[in-house]
């Protein structure tokens, strides 16, 4: 999945023979310098398919003396999977990372034998596709960011209200309780400077807004996108019957990749 | 995830049968129809005595039982003694393991004929690796090996029909561990395991009863909380077990009760 | 004989009873409902109807009937415990993971389903209504027996016309103490201790057979039945959702609650140190 300036992966955990769960610790996600890769299907053939590309990838950072690029991966991921053309791995791949040069967020998905399927918002392969779809759909947007609007220095706790902020690109209606902390999910381009807001408490508004406008300096676009990445991922498979028992997220920017353990439902 | 290509939805209905044909491009079903005899079917069949009757193919390799457990400082591997072929049991003192080196141990279950040729194979080449190197191969090293082996063969003409349990020492750290393959060669690590129906009766009790911390006697006692619930409700009888366990001295084996009574309740 | 009582003893103001309608109370099977159900137009309504919604035969099959369970339930020195999941599956999608599989057939008796869920709802509910004619009539309540009995003469009537159930009866009666049944429809009729069914009874089996004695407290009973169904919804994949539990005694039956797996299953785990198999550190 495609956040600002940063992208994310995930999978579930379950190891299964049809109804039988064999093992709850079987990661699909392989990393291979600053690329990933995401492999679904059938579980022999990606054990096969992630060692052969390591060995690939190896073998070219030897001979390149530098990491392979996330476009020049999925390429050689095309290629090495059509070679099967005739008998192909039953596997899916999804492959994400960030340019080497650019920075800018690479995502691609391949069918088994080797269409690349690029995409600037989401890839999603394995059993619980269709569930991955509806999720992605209605959590994804463009350039995701994270206010964090913190309420209790506005009214005492236990006063709840509702609110309403006019944004140039539609609206935001929330209910609010004054004694937490609100994280609102919207599109970077949301501009307080522009906005107007309603609520049934008119005063001290102007001045917690203003106050808050900063907050667009400090965006936490992989905090927000890790979380959107991760409800849509858990809520997935929660749909599911052959997939799920826990997850692991990676959350890949300009300079770290962060891996995360996301505890699951375990039915 | 699965393990057997029956689930994954994305292949096609061709595969959907015990041994996969390879051969066979998945995407061609326009041209190629799904049915048709295969050039070898085709030709007449030899007339041969028939030696073997099969009431229910397949149904038998399910009920040979294989189980591992690992603790505190050791590897349990057993596995049933009853060898069978369709309706009647050939031995009923069969041994369906072997050793590969000083610490690690291979169970196997499956097709008559593959299971002890596979696991020989693979015994010899350990033991070939060990006389070459004068140095024991891990338990990782061998199921990841194996895992190759049997991945290879799986996309042959012929390829093995095995079910394994690979349990093992660490020779140098001394950790005990126990892998799990199926004849597709999907490999997985884990902490206690079993093939064919035992897995439906035994991953239960185990996921109850088991601790990484238990010592050997404790093994033994889940080890037969495990074949009792078998004996239990296991339409056939398996004829007991054959249990062995991976310690720091080597690869010992374990007297077992195989006459206990157990009563349903 | 119990003709003549009715006949002999019949109130009063029940003169209007017509003989048709006599007729229709003492034949279980005709009686309230006209039992008629629609029949495909083909020649082999049977056949047509498995190629139509047997996804294991046919996985593109166009209706997909909700299967995929864990029921069981076991006799005790305190009656019966009766424990459920709560997951519907259509295929590998999870249709629902609050389905009530225990039907109440009286406040005395209770029912498990098991394989398709508008069979053994529709046909439970039938069997309550038999069995309150079964009291109106007799004046006393039905033997878990006769109720049992009810029910898998009925199934086998509609035997290998596509009815899909597994389900059980339990009930206390003063005649019989704690009675359980298995019922199927196969129109297998089986009394027993203890029975497990659903795609994760073998995982269930493991957990309670291991632990199971007659002479059970309560308590132990209500938890080791919890522990078995959460066995179950951990390793079956088409089991899973909420763990119901019912306790049932001479008074009747008592609930004992429709709680959700996920807080059970990882109190189970860190307080008591099971399932170790499931990760909570990442490496």
């Amino acid at each position: 999945m495609v956040g600002k300036d940063c992208v994310a992966i995930a999978c579930d955990l379950r190891l299964g023979l049809q109804a039988l769960t064999v093992s709850n610790n079987f990661p699909k996600i392989f990393q291979y310098g600053d690329v990933l890769l995401g492999l679904t299907g059938l579980a022999t053939d990606v054990a096969t398919v992630s060692d052969l590309f390591r060995y690939k990838v190896n073998m070219y950072r030897l001979r390149e003396e530098r990491n392979i690029a996330p476009s020049t991966f999925a390429n050689l991921v095309s290629s090495s999977l059509y070679e099967r053309r005739f008998g192909p791995y039953f596997v899916s791949p999804v492959v994400a990372g960030l340019d080497q040069k650019t920075g800018k967020p690479f995502i691609c998905g391949f069918d088994s034998i080797g269409c690349i399927d690029f995409a600037k918002d989401f890839i999603v392969s394995g059993t619980a596709t269709e569930q991955l779809f509806g999720m992605c759909e209605s959590l994804w947007e463009p350039d995701m960011v994270r206010l964090d609007l913190d309420f209790r220095t506005l009214f005492p706790p236990g006063i709840f209200f509702y609110m309403m902020i006019l944004l140039k690109n539609g609206q935001l209606n929330h209910d609010v309780e004054c004694s937490t902390i609100m994280h609102i999910i919207c599109t970077s381009d949301l501009n307080f400077t522009n906005a107007s807001y309603q609520s049934t408490f008119a005063t001290g508004f102007d001045e917690f807004f203003a106050n808050n406008l900063n907050l667009l300096d400090d965006l936490q676009c992989p905090e927000d996108l890790f979380e959107t990445i991760s409800q849509a991922l858990l809520n997935a498979v929660d749909r599911d019957a052959l997939s799920g028992w826990g997850a692991h997220v990676y959350i890949i920017e300009k300079d770290k990749v962060t891996k995360r353990l996301l505890k699951g439902r375990q039915d | 995830m699965c393990t057997d290509h029956g689930c994954a939805s994305f292949i096609d209905k061709a595969y959907r049968c015990d041994q996969p044909e390879w051969a066979m491009p998945h995407q061609a079903e326009a041209r190629l129809r799904v049915d048709e005899p295969h050039e070898d079917q085709l030709l007449e069949r030899p007339t041969h005595l028939q030696h073997t009757k099969q009431p229910f193919p397949g149904y038998h390799q399910k009920m040979e039982v294989l189980l591992g457990i690992t603790g505190k400082d050791f590897t349990i591997v057993a596995s049933s003694k009853a060898a069978m072929r369709g309706a009647t049991i050939l031995k009923a003192q069969d041994v369906k393991q072997r050793q590969l080196n000083k610490s690690s141990l291979l169970a196997y279950s499956g097709e008559a004929g593959d299971t002890v040729q596979f696991a020989e194979y693979i015994q010899a080449n350990t033991q070939l690796y060990s006389m070459r190197n004068e140095a024991d191969l891990s338990p990782s090293a061998i199921a990841h090996f194996v895992r190759g082996e049997l991945a290879t063969s799986l996309r042959s003409r012929k390829p093995y029909n095995v079910n394994l349990l690979l349990g093992g020492l660490d020779p140098i750290t001394l950790k005990p561990s126990l892998y799990w393959l199926d004849y597709l060669a999907s490999l997985a690590p884990v902490p206690y395991a079993a093939h064919g129906y035992a897995q439906y009766y035994c991953l239960s009790i185990l996921d109850k009863h088991h601790n990484p911390d238990i010592d050997l006697e404790t093994g033994i006692k889940l080890l037969n909380m495990c074949t009792d619930e078998l004996k239990r409700r296991m339409p056939i009888d398996f004829k007991g077990m054959t249990v062995k366990a991976v310690t720091k001295d080597g690869v010992i084996d374990i007297d077992f009760d195989d006459d206990k009574v157990v009563k349903s309740a | 004989m119990d003709t003549l009582v009715a006949r002999y003893s019949r109130p009063t103001y029940d003169e209007t009873v017509t003989e048709d309608m006599e007729e229709e109370l003492l034949d279980p099977v005709a009686s309230g409902l006209s039992l008629k159900f629609a029949m495909p137009p083909v020649a082999q309504p049977s056949s047509w109807l498995r190629s139509a919604t047997d996804d294991r035969m046919n996985p593109d099959c166009p209706i997909k009937i909700a299967h995929g369970t864990t029921t069981l339930a076991f006799r005790f020195q305190g009656g019966i415990i009766v424990a459920t999941d709560s997951r519907a599956t259509s295929g590998d999608w999870i249709a629902s993971q609050t389905v009530k599989k225990v039907i109440e057939i009286n406040d005395k008796m209770l029912g498990t389903m098991a394989g398709g869920a508008a069979d053994c709802q529709y046909w439970l509910a039938w069997l309550g209504m038999q069995c309150r004619l079964h009291e109106l009539r007799h004046k006393r309540r039905i033997s878990v027996a006769a109720a049992s009995k009810i029910l898998a003469n009925l199934v086998y009537s509609y035997k290998n016309m596509g009815l899909s159930m597994g389900t059980m009866c339990a009930g206390v009666t003063k005649e019989e103490g704690p009675a359980l049944y298995y019922i199927d429809s196969d129109g297998t009729r089986l009394a027993g201790n203890l029975f497990c069914v659903g795609s994760g009874q073998t995982f269930a089996y493991g957990v309670l057979d291991a632990e199971y004695k007659y002479d059970l407290s309560v308590e132990d009973a209500l938890a080791l039945g919890s522990r078995s169904i959460l066995a179950a919804t951990h390793r079956d994949a088409y089991s899973g959702g909420f763990i119901n539990l019912y306790h049932v005694k001479e008074q009747g039956w008592e609930k004992h609650g429709f709680s959700d797996t996920n807080p059970i299953f990882w109190k189970t785990k860190l307080e008591k140190g099971e399932f170790t198999n499931v990760t909570s550190e990442l490496v």
